[in-house]
């Protein structure tokens, strides 16, 4: 055989070994191939919409109302003290909407510090693997209060306009494993009422908070602001927050022990008075419950072959 | 020399012969349901890709897990982060045969499609009745089949154990165009 025909024979050969190993492709492999290229999103940062008393960067899916219960109770710091389970109680009400899938709006009402709060809460960044994605998410959190207690100091200012008070948040967060996220969440205050003379209305804080999942669906959380320029008088704590998020269906239950008495923004983050150990009064036990409703139903109107 | 070269082109036009003979869907649709006094859940995905090589049978499924719409948005949260955990397993595959199909008969048959299911990072052999039609030169695949949860090691917490049934039922209808390679 010549060495010119050898080759030939070797090229059909390879020719033919090339065809047949493009036939035999693994069809799954194929249809790798053929999936379009999407982003996607890490799903729930956090369970919920607050991490213990402080907003998550999680807002809910479009059409679903939070009805929103969030409770403390605590000991008076009396020897004898004969309350039922607890001394005190402070609850907020609160209805929570998703208008879209990034905007929330809610509105709520505290029992024990007369404050009402309305917030609007847009989610900017969603984290995303792949290149184009992003590593953290970021939302952006904006509330007003309205502080309806009587106040009796005729050196207090107390028009409506002064008893309003603001809290700007960027909420920053990141799911670093499937178990651990973590958040960041530079915040600005705008207290409305000085108390004691106080001249410093705006404080800026930032607040640290993680979850680490303790089964699928239970989580430990827990969470601290770090206060800038605190009040001078009287002297203010960082809220700190310890506890577990619960969620059994449509509902969320949140069990913290906190310093934290207040449950809206600006109140606890400038306006906590007792650090956080095991001594009435400075010790709350924390309940939160949030109950959720869908109003849109994602499978009506959708296309049926 | 020339005849080998006529040899070769010859194979090559067959190869390709055989290669065109695939035919894909890219928007196969695939619903399961969960039946229980307590709750009904129901969820669909219509983005599921599949193949059949008309040459030998073969047909593969593959789908997003968190591309199944679910009635309640927070329903969709919970399949994918507690059940079927699709960070670690986004995919569910389907890799079998349909047996004694024959692309050339030009009406509905009734096949067994037999291979392997992988979800949640478990295999199961299954063996599903399915219709094949062949309806303006494509073929249109249909079928149902009921899994079992607990095959595929998704757990339920005891207190939700009354909100999902312990067997799915899924259809699926799969509408095939001629795929054609680059």
């Amino acid at each position: 055989m010549s060495p010119i025909k050898k080759n030939k024979i070797v090229l059909v050969i390879v020719l033919f070994l090339a065809v047949l190993s493009g036939s035999a492709q693994d069809l799954l492999q194929i249809l790798e191939e053929e999936r379009p290229e999407q982003l996607q999103y890490a799903e729930a940062t956090f369970k919920t919409t607050r991490i213990s008393f402080g907003h998550s960067v999680e807002t809910r899916k479009k059409g679903i109302l939070e009805i929103f219960v969030a409770n403390r109770f605590w000991d008076s710091p009396a020897e004898r003290s004969q309350g039922f389970f607890a001394d005190r109680l402070s609850t907020r009400f609160a209805l929570e909407y998703a208008a879209t899938d990034r905007l929330s709006a809610g509105l709520g009402g505290t029992t024990w510090d007369g404050i009402f709060d309305g917030f609007l809460k847009y989610r900017l960044i969603r984290q995303s693997a792949g290149k184009d994605g992003s590593p953290v998410s970021l939302t952006l959190f904006q509330n007003a209060s309205y502080y309806s207690e009587g106040e009796s100091d005729p050196a207090i200012a107390d028009a409506f306009a002064d008893r309003l008070s603001f809290t700007t948040q960027a909420l920053i967060a990141s799911k670093i494993t499937r178990n651990f996220s973590l958040q960041l969440a530079p915040t600005y205050v705008h207290k409305g009422l000085s108390f004691y003379g106080e001249p410093n209305q705006d404080h800026f804080a930032l607040g640290v908070g993680g979850r680490y999942k303790l089964g699928r669906h239970l989580s430990f959380v827990s969470e601290y602001y770090w206060l800038l320029n605190p009040a001078e008088a009287p002297q203010t704590y960082g809220p700190f927050s310890i506890g577990v998020n619960w969620e059994i269906g449509d509902v969320m239950l949140q069990f913290m022990l906190t310093n934290a008495v207040n449950m809206v923004e600006e109140a606890f983050i400038t306006g906590t008075r007792n650090n956080f150990n095991f001594r009435s009064p400075n010790l709350n036990f924390g309940f939160n419950m949030a109950y959720v409703i869908h109003f849109k139903r994602n499978l009506r109107n959708l296309p049926q072959k | 020399m020339n005849r080998l070269i006529i040899l070769a082109c010859f194979m090559l036009c067959g190869g390709q012969q055989l290669v065109a003979q695939k035919v894909i869907a890219r928007q196969g649709r695939i619903a399961f349901f969960s039946y229980t006094p307590v709750e009904n859940i129901k969820a669909e995905n219509n983005q599921v890709l599949s193949i059949i090589d008309l040459s030998n049978g073969r047909i593969a499924v593959s789908m997003l897990m968190n591309a199944f719409i679910f009635e309640k948005a927070l329903m969709r949260e919970h399949f994918n982060e507690s059940y079927v955990e699709s960070d670690m397993y986004p995919k569910a595959t389907f890799e079998g045969e349909l047996l004694d199909f024959d692309p050339l008969l030009k009406e509905v048959q009734t096949r067994i499609i037999k291979g392997n299911f992988t979800m949640h990072g478990v295999s199961q052999t299954l063996e599903i009745k399915t219709k094949i039609d062949y309806i303006d030169g494509s073929y249109e695949v249909s079928g149902s089949f009921e899994a079992m949860v607990d095959d595929y090691e998704i757990k339920i917490p005891p207190l939700l154990a009354g909100n999902i049934a312990k067997v799915i039922s899924v259809d699926f209808k799969f509408e095939y165009e001629p795929y054609q390679e680059e």
